[in-house]
């Protein structure tokens, strides 16, 4: 065997993979994003199959009241909530209210925040100052207050919470993508395809679009995260769905100041949840990040 | 240097001016008049346009806001229909709770944060740095109220150690010079009143400061790392620099730049932010006052109290912004 052929192998075997088969294999060997996908899937099988896994009615009263406040026991394993409801149902019911809250206000959010910033970005000029002034002033505002207005403006319910959290996420992926399109329009590779004539949909679509997407993707997972936590600290608020017994976790949580003698795991039950669901998203967001980052490539 | 200040001064005006007009289009855009919930029940057309007029709301809109923003301007913010108290003056006593409360978590999340970052960057790919990272992550991934939930269960309830709720025991005298209770305690020379509020002070300061500690770790961690592998670094060690001086002198130094910007950042957020640690621990600040505001319908305390809280967040990032052009000499030099 010649050194070229055996050359030409070892850059066979090296050869540059496609951004996202290359992201994927990285992305596997990421030991936290592993466990933030096991948790997520974990929250996700909750919410699809509740009322296969839960054994009660989420606002199902499964003993008499005298009952309430039940600590863990074998028959109910998260205990009794204040209404003598199983805890345990109630909380595989309410992944099903975060993970779709949160699904649907990031894509609002995604949405319109990447419409804007790309309009921005692209366009520049009076556009880009106007668009960009405006997100200035919403980032201003703190972001739970912001939601929390909204909310109060709009009146409780689920499509107002989800429509607030959205909101909030407007700008943040409206800086991310004018960022992003502007840094990309001047890169040398951008430049350096354009003087060698690629025409310019193939430059777009693998150069300028890869490279700018791949941060929002990052950004989305981490805003899944964000949202959660928002949207449990609106319904602890009492800002939650109208309905007190919706099993949303924050909901759940909103009255525990005042069950703390009588029943502790009711404080600390819906945290949990909350606190490893977000854990998940934060753990992929956190993997994708390395596993997109174009200067850890082909390493 | 002036340049630079004056541009980001000027920055600020469309700014104000944005907010101005959307907080006041927010207010107005709530469900229910101001005439309808002063008057309740007991509103009749007529009562009503009483009310339009003598409160100017029967103007043109735009008249209006030239109205507000001349009052706001001159420093007037309205009475709270709730409590009657001008919303002025409730911020005056309220936003000291809500500074000192952001003063505690950042202490807490710098002086922990900093070298639990510095640490895990030393001890780079070992378990301490994955076990500093875990930590940190967790510390991100959990909401505040639960944390605080948490803490207020284990360390107020359960074990006793702490109080609970509020910022000084009702039994304690103290004069309030500053408004700044540990200040006023030290100032005059209350020693049981500053142990006191110290002790109110600490569990509602550890819930607020945790995500803040989790972000400072992980941003010290990745500094460090970024500085030591820099070629003056090399230098340093090759020229036979001691360990601990390379790291005091060159490392930690250069790390600090971008761990100060993201304090300043962290700090102003917390100041605006602490809405769920002060309902949790019943905390007399700001971000309470607001939400029992909504509650209420409270207008005036809603448009003055939220444009009084983005423009501190506004101001602390703008001094975060001029502080970071004056210690980072890449800057301060162009």
């Amino acid at each position: 065997m010649s050194v070229v052929e055996i050359e030409s192998r070892v850059l066979e075997a090296d050869a540059p993979q496609g951004l996202w088969s290359e992201a994927w294999r990285r992305l596997r060997r990421n030991p936290g994003a592993i466990v933030g996908f096991c948790l997520v899937a974990f929250f996700v099988t909750w919410a699809i199959f509740a009322p296969l896994i839960a054994p009660y009615g989420p606002r199902e009263v499964v003993a008499p009241l005298t009952d309430a406040f039940e600590p863990p026991s074998r028959e109910h394993w998260a205990g009794l909530d204040q209404q003598a409801r199983d805890e345990f149902s109630r909380l595989v019911y309410g992944a099903r209210y975060s993970i779709i809250i949160g699904i649907i206000s990031v894509t609002v959010g995604l949405s319109i925040g990447l419409t804007l910033g790309g309009i921005a970005g692209y366009f520049g000029g009076v556009t880009d100052s106007v668009i960009m002034r405006c997100m200035d002033v919403m980032l201003a505002i703190p972001s739970l207050l912001l939601a929390i207005g909204i909310v109060a403006a709009l009146g409780p319910g689920l499509f107002q919470i989800m429509i607030a959290v959205g909101i909030v996420n407007i700008p943040i992926f409206a800086r991310l993508l004018r960022g992003s399109v502007l840094a990309q329009k001047e890169n040398d590779f951008v430049l350096a395809a354009r003087s060698v004539g690629v025409p310019r949909r193939q430059i777009l679509s693998s150069h300028i679009v890869p490279n700018a997407v791949s941060p929002v993707i990052v950004q989305a997972t981490l805003a899944m995260a964000t949202a959660i936590v928002d949207v449990a600290a609106l319904g602890f608020l009492g800002l939650g769905p109208p309905d007190p017994g919706t099993p949303e976790w924050g909901t759940m949580l909103s009255d525990v100041n005042r069950y703390f003698a009588s029943g502790p795991h009711l404080a600390i039950v819906p945290g949990i949840a909350i606190v490893f669901t977000v854990l998940g998203f934060n753990l992929i967001g956190d993997g994708l990040r390395e596993a997109l980052d174009p200067k850890l490539r082909s390493r | 240097m002036l340049r630079f200040v004056v541009r980001r001064l000027l920055l600020l005006i469309p700014i104000l001016i944005g907010l101005s007009i959307l907080i006041f289009l927010y207010v107005r855009a709530l469900p229910g008049s101001p005439a309808v919930a002063l008057l309740g029940e007991r509103a009749t057309p007529e009562t009503v346009a009483a009310i339009n007029k003598e409160y100017g709301l029967d103007k043109p809109i735009y008249v209006q806001y030239w109205r507000y923003v001349k009052r706001t301007a001159e420093g007037d913010l309205g009475t709270s229909s709730h409590t009657r108290v001008p919303v002025r003056e409730e911020l005056r006593l309220r936003f000291p709770a809500t500074v000192e409360l952001a003063v505690g978590a950042m202490l807490f999340a710098t002086i922990f944060g900093i070298p639990l970052g510095f640490v895990a960057a030393k001890k780079y790919g070992t378990w301490i740095d994955h076990t500093s990272l875990f930590v940190s992550l967790i510390g991100i991934s959990i909401p505040i109220f639960f944390l605080a939930i948490l803490l207020k269960y284990i360390f107020a309830v359960r074990l006793g150690w702490l109080p609970s709720v509020g910022r000084a025991s009702v039994l304690i005298d103290l004069e309030h010079p500053t408004g700044f209770y540990i200040l006023d305690a030290i100032i005059t020379r209350n020693w049981a009143a500053l142990k006191d509020c110290i002790e109110h002070l600490i569990l509602p300061a550890i819930a607020l400061g945790t995500i803040p500690l989790a972000i400072i770790a992980r941003i010290t961690r990745a500094s460090v790392l970024d500085v030591q592998n820099e070629d003056y670094v090399r230098t340093a060690r090759a020229k036979g620099v001691a360990p601990r001086t390379v790291d005091r002198r060159h490392v930690f130094r250069n790390a600090l730049l971008p761990i100060t910007t993201i304090v300043g950042l962290q700090v102003g957020l917390l100041l605006s932010g602490a809405v769920l640690t002060e309902k949790v621990f019943a905390w007399p600040g700001v971000g309470s006052w607001l939400v029992d505001a909504i509650t209420y319908r409270d207008y005036a305390v809603l448009q003055g109290g939220i444009l009084f809280l983005a423009i501190v967040f506004v101001l602390v990032n703008l001094i975060v912004d001029i502080t970071y052009g004056v210690i980072n000499p890449r800057i301060r030099l162009s």
